[in-house]
This record gives C-alpha cells, sequence and structure tokens, in this order.
C-alpha cells in the first residue's frame, strides 16, 4: 500500500493490532447493521437483506485498499477533472462456505472480477483446519487479492487460507482480508502471522456471531 | 395526500391525476365562461346529472346563490370544463396565455413563502361578481391564480333543513347559511402557501362529499360570496376588497332569465324566493357591506376602467413582492465557505474512481450506469447515516446481550425530483425495505429559465416520514428549493428533510443552505462553477440524458 494511499484512506487503523488492521468508519447506521445481524430476533430474510448491506459497505471499503493511478478526463461540459483510475490485476478469492456470501457484493462492485474459492474444514475429532479444495486464477501470483471471509473468531480458517495463498506465490502484502466481525483474539493471531497483509472489518468485538454461515443460507 | 385526490375527469390522460390538475379544474371554469354566454347549459342535462358530477362544483363561474336548480346548473359548467381543459395545459385567454402547465415559483430567493395577493369580490346575487372575478384574471397575465368560492363553504343541513330547501324554503342567503370558521382556516392556509382541502358541496343531499378539492395558495387569491365582506376575520385576510353594485332591478331581471327560460320555473316561485329571502337578505347583510369596499363597480363586469385599476394595482403589489428566482440565485455566494448543513461522502480513491468514470465524456453508457449506480448506493448508505438513531440493547444468539444501534424513525419515505432523481430510487429501495416514493415533476421553462413545478405524487401522511429528497445533481438548486417548499407546504418540517444528489455546484449548495438551513444536504462531491445553461463545471453533462440515453445528437456524435 501505497503511503499516498494512506493519506486519503477514510478507515482508522487500530493501533492496537498495528497498521494494517483497519476498521470500516463506523456511523449509526453501519451501527444499525451490526446490531441487527446480531438480534437473534431477526428474521432470516431481514439478516440476508441487511448482512449483503453491510457487506457492500465493506467490500466498497475493501477495494479502497488497493492501489490506483491519477488521470485526466474530460467531462460533457468540455472540461477537465482531475480523477483516478483503479489499476487492473485484481482479484477475489472466497473462503466456502460464508465467505461465498460476500461474493454478489463483490461482483455489484467489479463486475467482471474473476473470483477463486477455498474450501476449508475442520476435522470433526481433531478441530483442526485442513483445505480440502482450492481453485484459483492462473496468474493468481501476479494479482492482487482479495480474500473474504466474514467471521472471525479464531482466525485459524483465514490462516489456512492465506498460507494455500502463498504456496501458490501470492505475495503476503497482496492479500486484504475483507471481513465483517473479528475477535481481538483472530484479529492478533492473524496479524502476528501474516504482519504485511492488510485485514479490514467492520468490528472488533470479543465475540463473534458464528450463526452468520447458517443464518445467511438457511441451514440452521 | 395523493390518494386521498381522486382524479375526476375521467377522459384525462396521464397527467390528470396530478395535484396541479385541481388548478387547470379552476382555471378551466374560467375558460368555459368565457366560450359561452354567461348563462350556459340547459337544465334537462343539469338535473340528470349525478351526484358524483357534482362534486366537482366547488370553485364555478357562474353566478349562483339560493336555489337548487340555480345550484345545479354550475355542475353543467364544471363538467364541460374538465371535458375541455383535460387535453390542454396551457389555455389562451384572447391572445394571451393565462395558465401554463407548470407551477412558477410561489416563494422568494431566499425560499421564504411569498405571500399570496388576496382580492375579496362580495355583491349581491347574480350582480356579477364571477364576469369581474374572471376578467380580473384575464387581465392579470399571471400564471397561478386560485379561485375560492364561497359556496363550497355551505353548512351541512339537517334533515329538517333539506326538507325545507326542497320546497325553496331554507334561506341559502343568510349568513347562518355558512360554515364561516372552515372558510376562515381554508383561507388562512392558502395565504401561507399551504395544501387545503376544500369541501365539495353537494347540492342535491346537501352536504359535503367525501372528497374535497385539493388547493395550493397561488400567487393570487380571488375570493368571491355573496357574504365576502361578513365576517371580520376573513376581511381582516383581503388585501383588496372590490364590491360589485349592479342595481337590484338587473340583478332581477338575470335571475328571472335565467330561471325561468332556462330552468322551467315558474315566475311566482322565482318571486316569491327573491321577495322573501333574497332581496331582504341584500338589504340586510350585504348592501351594508359595501362600506368595506376598497373599489366599488357599478355595472359589473363591463365595467373595464374599474377592472384596469385594479389590475394596475394588483401588478404593483406583486411586483413589489418579486418572483423572478433562477438567475439571481446563481449569482449569490461566490467564494464562501461551505454550510455547516452540508454532509459531504467521505472521499475515497474508489469514489474519485466512480466519478472519474461517470465524469468521463467518453465512458460508454453501460459503464456510466453501472458506476452512478455503486456510487449512488453509497450516497444513499451515507445518507441513512444522518437519521435519528436510538441505543438498543439485543439478545444474540451466543446468548451475550449486546448493545447497538437502531433507526429512531420507522417512517422514512423518498422523494425524487424527476427525472435524474428518479435514477436514486432503485437504490433507496435496495437499502430500506418497502420505503413509499414520492415523486415531483419540476422542469425549467425554457423561455423564462424559472423552475416550474409540473407534477406531485406524495404519500398521504408525508409529514409524519423522514423525507429523502433525491436528485443526481443540483445545480443552482432552483429544482431543489421548490421541492423542499413544496414538501414544506405539505407541513414536513425542515429539520425531517435530507436532499440527496450526487453532484452539487457550490453556489446551489449556499443558495439552498441559506433559504433553508435545517435541510440537511448530502452529496459526494462539490464542484465550484455553473455555466450559462445552468449545468455545473467541471460537472457531469446532463445526468438524465446520459443515464436514460436521450442525449441531443450533438452530444452522441462527439
Amino acid at each position: 500500500m501505497s503511503a499516498q494511499c494512506e493519506k486519503v484512506n477514510s478507515t482508522s487503523p487500530s493501533c492496537e493490532f498495528g497498521p494494517k488492521l483497519k476498521l470500516l468508519r463506523s456511523n449509526d447506521q453501519v451501527r444499525e447493521l451490526q446490531t441487527i445481524l446480531r438480534d437473534k430476533n431477526t428474521s432470516r430474510t431481514d439478516f440476508k437483506f441487511y448482512a449483503d448491506r453491510l457487506i457492500r459497505l465493506v467490500i466498497e471499503e475493501s477495494l479502497n485498499q488497493l492501489p490506483f493511478d491519477t488521470c485526466m478526463v474530460m467531462t460533457p461540459t468540455g472540461n477537465y477533472y482531475k480523477g483516478t483510475k483503479y489499476q487492473r490485476g485484481n482479484c477475489g478469492v472466497s473462503i466456502v462456505r460464508s465467505g461465498e456470501a460476500m461474493e454478489q457484493g463483490l461482483r455489484d462492485c467489479c463486475r467482471s472480477i474473476r473470483i477463486g474459492k477455498i474450501l476449508v474444514e475442520s476435522d470433526s475429532d481433531t478441530h483442526e483446519a485442513r483445505v480440502v479444495y482450492a481453485k484459483f486464477p492462473h496468474d493468481i501470483a501476479d494479482r492482487k487479492v482479495l480474500l473474504m471471509y466474514p467471521i472471525m473468531s479464531t482466525g485459524n480458517t483465514v490462516i489456512k487460507a492465506v498460507n494455500v495463498l502463498k504456496e501458490h506465490r501470492v505475495a503476503e502484502d497482496n492479500i486484504i482480508l475483507s471481513n465483517l466481525f473479528t475477535t481481538p483474539i483472530a484479529a492478533q493471531t492473524i496479524t502476528t502471522a501474516f504482519p504485511l497483509m492488510t485485514i479490514l472489518t467492520s468490528e472488533l468485538y470479543h465475540i463473534a456471531p458464528n450463526h452468520f454461515g447458517q443464518k445467511y443460507f438457511g441451514t440452521d | 395526500m395523493a390518494a386521498k385526490i381522486q382524479p375526476f375527469d375521467p377522459p384525462s390522460s396521464a397527467s390528470s391525476d396530478s395535484d396541479l390538475n385541481e388548478y387547470r379544474d379552476v382555471v378551466g371554469d374560467i375558460s368555459i365562461a368565457l366560450d359561452n354566454d354567461d348563462e350556459e347549459s340547459d337544465s334537462i342535462i343539469s338535473s340528470s346529472m349525478s351526484p358524483s358530477k357534482q362534486s366537482n362544483s366547488a370553485p364555478s363561474t357562474v353566478l349562483v346563490k339560493s336555489p337548487r336548480s340555480t345550484l345545479r346548473q354550475r355542475t353543467t359548467s364544471v363538467s364541460q370544463s374538465t371535458k375541455k381543459t383535460a387535453s390542454e395545459s396551457v389555455l389562451q385567454s384572447h391572445t394571451r396565455t393565462i395558465y401554463t402547465a407548470g407551477r412558477p415559483p410561489w416563494y422568494n430567493t431566499a425560499g421564504q413563502q411569498v405571500e399570496p395577493f388576496v382580492i375579496g369580490v362580495c355583491g349581491g346575487s347574480a350582480s356579477g361578481k364571477t364576469t369581474v372575478a374572471r376578467k380580473i384574471i384575464e387581465s392579470l397575465n399571471v400564471p397561478w391564480v386560485v379561485l375560492l368560492s364561497m359556496d363550497s363553504f355551505y353548512k351541512v343541513l339537517t334533515a329538517e333543513q333539506h326538507e325545507k330547501a326542497a320546497h325553496n324554503e331554507y334561506n341559502f342567503d343568510h349568513p347562518e347559511a355558512f360554515d364561516f370558521e372552515l372558510l376562515t382556516s381554508t383561507l388562512q392556509r392558502l395565504k401561507d402557501g399551504k395544501k387545503v382541502e376544500v369541501p365539495i358541496y353537494n347540492f342535491v343531499t346537501h352536504a359535503r362529499e367525501t372528497k374535497t378539492k385539493t388547493m395550493y395558495g397561488a400567487n393570487v387569491i380571488i375570493f368571491e360570496g355573496i357574504m365576502a365582506f361578513y365576517n371580520s376575520d376573513v376581511l381582516k385576510m383581503l388585501d383588496m376588497k372590490v364590491f360589485v353594485d349592479t342595481d337590484a332591478d338587473i340583478r332581477l331581471a338575470r335571475r328571472l332569465k335565467r330561471d325561468i327560460s332556462q330552468r322551467g320555473r315558474d315566475l311566482q316561485g322565482v318571486l316569491k324566493q327573491y321577495c322573501n329571502m333574497v332581496k331582504p337578505s341584500f338589504s340586510h347583510y350585504i348592501a351594508p357591506s359595501m362600506i368595506h369596499a376598497d373599489i366599488i363597480v357599478p355595472r359589473g363586469g363591463d365595467n373595464t376602467v374599474a377592472i384596469e385599476l385594479i389590475v394596475r394595482h394588483v401588478h404593483k403589489q406583486l411586483q413589489a413582492r418579486g418572483f423572478k428566482l433562477r438567475e439571481t440565485l446563481a449569482m449569490s455566494y461566490i467564494g464562501q465557505p461551505l454550510p455547516s448543513s452540508i454532509h459531504l461522502l467521505p472521499s475515497t480513491p474508489q469514489t474519485q474512481g466512480l466519478h472519474t468514470f461517470i465524469r468521463n465524456k467518453d465512458t460508454p453508457k453501460d459503464e456510466f450506469i453501472f458506476y452512478s449506480k455503486r456510487l449512488i448506493r453509497l450516497v444513499i448508505e451515507f445518507a441513512l447515516s444522518l437519521l435519528p438513531f436510538k441505543d438498543v440493547i439485543v439478545d444474540t444468539p451466543q446468548c451475550v446481550p449486546y448493545s447497538g444501534k437502531r433507526c429512531a424513525s420507522d417512517k422514512i419515505c423518498g422523494v425524487s425530483i424527476l427525472r435524474a432523481g428518479e435514477t436514486m430510487e432503485q437504490a433507496v429501495c435496495d437499502v430500506c425495505k418497502d420505503i413509499r416514493i414520492g415523486k415531483i415533476l419540476i422542469q425549467t421553462n425554457r423561455s423564462t429559465g424559472e423552475p416550474e413545478l409540473y407534477y406531485l405524487r406524495l404519500p398521504k401522511d408525508i409529514k409524519d416520514y423522514m423525507v429523502i429528497l433525491m436528485d443526481a445533481t443540483v445545480a443552482t438548486g432552483a429544482a431543489a428549493m421548490m421541492a423542499i417548499r413544496v414538501l414544506l407546504d405539505h407541513d414536513v418540517p425542515e429539520e425531517n428533510i435530507l436532499l440527496v444528489s450526487l453532484l452539487m455546484a457550490e453556489s446551489g449548495v449556499h443558495t439552498i443552505a441559506y433559504a433553508f438551513p435545517q435541510v440537511r444536504i448530502v452529496t459526494s462531491a462539490v464542484d465550484p462553477e455553473i455555466n450559462e445553461k445552468f449545468h455545473v463545471l467541471p460537472g457531469i453533462g446532463n445526468f438524465g440524458d446520459r443515464y436514460f440515453g436521450t442525449e441531443p445528437e450533438e452530444y452522441i456524435s462527439s
């Protein structure tokens, strides 16, 4: 991430976990979305509706972590406008299953972005996370990667996933993790394990809404 | 509100359901009076009119006071007029346009209501009050006039009174026959520029229709009726008082002619009613009120000198109140710091990138739409964060209570300013479930450069809502100001309005903030200038045209 990007950033880094952990700029509206998702009395339709809204905001903010260039364009009035241009060479990677809930939000912002998938399952006996499936764009090593996973309570799944990406020669500082809710423990674990990775989340709170995937996909 | 208004002119097309049409009806009456003789229609048609058609009668032109048959006749004139005006948005009187489709500004450059000029016209039955009123409107050449008739304010009759009325024994010429309380409050609201529901009196049932006629305060309000000067509260509201003094024999002759030759009533009956009620009432209540008049017009509508005098005076008054808007707006407030009521979407690489796409004239249409939608979504989400919120504690599936926030107002509605504002509706619907959407069509009059109001559809009880007012771009702010003014006229508190747009010009921001300091202005960028076409610079061109693909040819070819 360039220094220039840091300056215009609307997100505030959370000092405790270093400059790479960024929080979505909070306002009453964002707080309401978080509250609805936490509320156990929220209906499933509402849950999906408001989850999609929060995801959209998080994705938009994650995209802000990507590099850009300045450029000059002419407006229909014949005047010039000094704008910015996104750089090419990005892709998304979702962690199955709950990460897939964020794919639509990414699609709504970047129409033709390539999206890879990783399936990490925890062994029912040992509770150890292991990678079952991974499919990426062939040139993922040259791309910036938006890794999507909405809930982190321990951070184990994400650690496995990032390791897979690194095995595919993706540079650690090219990875941006998009997340809705994280616990301080997970934040600590991940920033320690991958100090160069950018992490964007909407809330840092000691209890994670672990019902997210089940309620979103309706399998509870 | 809108839902309450039933369009009562079936032949009319799309635009007829607009509230503005109400006004068209009023003026329509006048046009009929111009085209026909004073006394039109035959009693066979009029007596066969259904009560629902009668409902149109409120501000009619036909001079009628008491007898039921005369009252019926007015309905015919209205039903004709609605037929006639349905297809017309512009009405010509002789060579002049007395009414154009859109409503021009009715407030000054500071957004404050300019008090309308109220003319009271009083006079005996069949004295020619409406003719005088019509001639004033014709000569005034003011595009927005409301004609309010006292006949709308007859009291609802009891069964007993109803019976009397059937035998021509109920005195409609007595002050007791009118509901002055309602009349005063209605006139006051009109004078304040507020929307009013004028009752529609049904002269068959002698009760008010369930429907009402919606009217707005205008530049000029003409109020006519036999007892126009009777009530002191009403008198105080009249800026100019005109008494039409026509000789008693002429008035009687008119009534006789009208009632006998056109309504088939017998001479005895008409004379009996005239002697027992109309004449005594005139001497008791109407003639003495002449002392309140500023101008007494002998011979009614034929007196062109008197009418010219009246018109000249009204013109002078209107000029003093001032209505020219757009250019004055574009000029002011250059170089001032932005007002505190503006809330700018935080600038990020993404929002700047989105701006770059939609501002670039070479962006293909599909990309233009796609990136506009993304930016609109962000602006709407940001606007929602400015709504009132309250602290709540919720139970979680993890069994640990969570303290968060919920929106304090569940009544939120969107109002889009057509056409460009409509592009933002989808985003509002995407973030607020089942949100109600109102629409306002404001167009710029090409010859005057002034904004004009054409169409209005708002949720019924909009005054209880937080209103997200949407327009894609705000240049001078003239259209947005008109829309805000409309909302205020519908009793929406100023602090409940959020004006949301993608791009605003600095001067527009200042104008709106100055006129309506409590309206919160939400936008994603503020540009410094406006060109002579009132486009923002560097701007995004005509947003609506680009979004809907209706650019003029030279734009497409370039």
